[in-house]
């Protein structure tokens, strides 16, 4: 039995990366002709998860809920992870589902995987949601202690208790350090500046180990590979997608031209004499500065 | 007609009794919001501000100075650090303690169950606890808005009302930016009145971003009513010890430094090079740098030292990240999303280089230099170096 079961919920997003991404004149996101990817925020979730596995030796499980293509992102997550266990929550009865919708079928899926969790990772946000909702909203469902920024984390298997660093920062007050301690099972959602540390050789040898042990993992990933539809779950209908949905996009338009605030003074980038003059007009605008 | 769903709901934080700024904005966006919707629906629901902590019973008339009708507090050593499970249960038990419900407006004591409208921050404390707290009510969240509207709307939705017309009498908009800043979303909480799945979602919830709105100005002759709630605490929502708490220095300060250089997309046909040429400029100055939104993403790839020195989420200028009012602000190779512009629109004197003469940077700036970064940065270098001698303070 491991010492340590930990989860990871993932999200296949589009790929923001330049040669990927693609953007309408306009300045909106093409989604037709961007590309997807594992989230960014979701692969630090999966390093954190990676980071039991080494240090404690613990069983890795990834679950998403996606259309049939997500299985892309699980693949990404794998390979970051070690993942022995990948779960892909796909129906169309999930389809329109907002961050209330979705943490039902995923904390209901969390509860489908092997042994009983004692760490759940989500990423901060997605990149093209960007609510940050759905990892507090599972973790809640699930009945776990929410803990939220979280910028690394010890966990003592004898007190089966976890210690964690949450980054706090709130605007107009200095930026914030918080450890604190709870007993297992927690939900943990990753700050984007977390970063795995491994420091003595045998953590580097673990390290090693299961990365190549991962590598050969994504090779068989089908292996590793479950889908599971909305009846399979055993999900409450009412709970999930559109039904399950308090809220709906009602509108989406182009946000209006604001009217302008300031009358720009246009100058020719190529003209050295027009240079000198903004020169000028900076070093008056910086004026209160000291200035020889 | 009974109404089930009275009042709009402010989630106060504060830190040891000093309230954060945006608590004081959301109240000021509330005070606005109810002042219009009693006029035009003859009512007189309340802006109610829900507080939670210790030693906080003192600072809570504050609040019915700077807007609110009426004040909740529960003040509790264990509510003195925001610990998400405790603060969660105890918000979620005022919004549906009858009695409670019942003092804010006894004429209406017998039909209330829970607030119409709940608002938090969305920042570090907020964005989380709106989210198990709805999850808890089982209730709707839209996230960072900057807008709000209160309507009657009138849909026929296949899920929501199948497929049937029906009016949604004082809907609350909740507008967020997208990713992009070029696209505004309208997030509707709305309940199902499809006899197939009938479900209340009530309160229609929102995290809203601080810097957005404006305080109203302190009153100190307003009057209102202050209650106290005495939280029911189970021992096992206790379960977090907090062991420690140190203020750090953020690497990046956009407060101190008069001059701030910030770089978007524009980088993209060399952004090695491209970046180089912004720290160079920003040295001349001794300025600090800033970025978009989208350059937080990491689109492009370039050297490990670059890209995590600054293409991190703790530059980012605007509404996801800082906002400055440095004397002076270049923006290199920025288009001028809304979001970013929220972030600079205060600083001193704007100077924007980009080749696009169309992009909305040029409404925000002093002087729009039109040209390629990596053509003007050089030339503005070489002669800042003539003209500009910065004496570090």
């Amino acid at each position: 039995m491991c010492a340590l079961n930990v989860a990871v919920i993932i999200k296949l997003e589009p790929d923001f990366s330049e040669g990927n991404v693609s953007y309408n004149p306009d300045g909106t996101l093409n989604r037709a002709e961007t590309k997807n990817t594992l989230g960014p925020h979701s692969a630090i979730a999966a390093h954190a998860a990676f980071y039991a596995k080494v240090m404690y030796d613990a069983k890795v499980s990834i679950g998403t809920m996606g259309p049939p293509i997500a299985d892309l992102a699980l693949q990404q997550a794998q390979q970051i992870s070690d993942a022995e266990e990948l779960h892909l929550y796909s129906d169309r009865l999930f389809a329109g589902a907002d961050t209330l919708g979705t943490a039902e079928v995923l904390k209901t899926g969390i509860g489908k995987m092997q042994g009983k969790m004692d760490i759940v990772f989500s990423g901060h946000r997605a990149s093209d949601g960007e609510t940050g909702q759905t990892g507090p909203q599972t973790g809640w469902k699930l009945g776990f202690t929410f803990l939220g920024n979280v910028i690394s984390y010890s966990v003592d298997l004898e007190t089966r208790t976890i210690r964690v660093k949450r980054l706090i920062s709130l605007l107009g007050v200095p930026v914030v350090i918080e450890e604190v301690e709870a007993p297992l099972p927690v939900f943990i959602s990753i700050d984007p500046t977390y970063k795995s540390s491994f420091d003595t050789i045998s953590q580097r040898l673990s390290f090693q180990k299961y990365q190549k042990e991962a590598s050969e993992r994504v090779e068989n990933y089908k292996e590793h590979f479950k889908v599971f539809n909305a009846e399979q779950l055993g999900v409450d209908k009412t709970l999930v997608g559109l039904p399950g949905s308090p809220t709906i996009v009602y509108k989406v338009e182009k946000v209006p031209k604001p009217t302008a605030t300031r009358q720009a003074e246009m100058i020719d980038g190529s003209n050295p004499e027009q240079i000198k003059k903004v020169v000028a007009r900076m070093k008056e605008a910086l004026s209160a500065m000291v200035i020889k | 007609m009974t109404e089930n769903y009275r009042h709009l709901y402010v989630v106060i934080e504060h830190i040891d009794g000093e309230f954060l700024q945006v608590s004081l904005e959301m109240i000021g966006e509330a005070r606005r919001l109810l002042d219009e919707f009693n006029s035009k629906y003859s009512s007189n629901e309340k802006v109610v501000a829900v507080i939670l902590g210790y030693n906080i019973k003192d600072i809570s008339k504050q609040l019915i100075e700077y807007g609110a009708d009426v004040v909740i507090y529960s003040d509790n050593p264990e509510l003195k650090d925001v610990r998400n499970t405790i603060h969660t249960k105890v918000i979620s038990q005022i919004a549906q303690d009858k009695k409670t419900l019942g003092e804010v407006e006894p004429e209406y004591a017998s039909e209330v169950k829970r607030p119409r409208y709940m608002f938090f921050a969305a920042d570090s404390i907020g964005r989380h606890l709106s989210s198990t707290v709805l999850t808890e009510l089982e209730s709707g969240l839209a996230s960072d808005i900057n807008k709000l509207v209160i309507e009657d709307i009138e849909m026929s939705h296949q899920q929501k009302t199948g497929g049937i017309k029906e009016t949604y009498a004082k809907t609350l908009e909740m507008y967020r930016p997208d990713f992009s800043g070029f696209l505004w979303t309208t997030i509707l909480c709305l309940d199902n009145r499809n006899p197939a799945f009938k479900r209340d979602y009530h309160p229609q919830a929102c995290s809203i971003i601080p810097g957005v709105f404006e305080p109203l100005k302190r009153d100190s002759k307003k009057e209102g009513k202050i209650i106290e709630f005495i939280p029911k605490i189970d021992e096992k929502d206790l379960r977090v010890k907090v062991l420690s708490r140190k203020i750090i220095q953020s690497e990046v300060d956009f407060d101190t430094p008069r001059t701030i250089v910030s770089f978007g997309r524009g980088i993209k046909d060399d952004p090695e090079q491209n970046i180089k040429i912004v720290e160079q400029l920003a040295k001349e100055l001794n300025a600090e740098i800033g970025i978009t939104l989208p350059i937080s993403k990491k689109p492009f790839s370039v050297s490990q030292a670059l890209d995590s020195k600054y293409m991190t989420p703790d530059r980012v200028i605007g509404t996801s990240g800082h906002k400055t009012s440095a004397m002076l602000y270049i923006a290199a190779g920025v288009s001028g999303a809304m979001q970013h512009v929220w972030g600079m629109k205060d600083s001193g004197f704007v100077v924007a280089i980009n080749p696009d003469e169309d992009a909305p940077i040029k409404n925000e700036c002093d002087i729009f230099i039109k040209g390629r970064m990596e053509d003007v940065i050089p030339m503005l270098i070489e002669e800042i170096k003539k003209q500009i001698h910065i004496i570090e303070a």
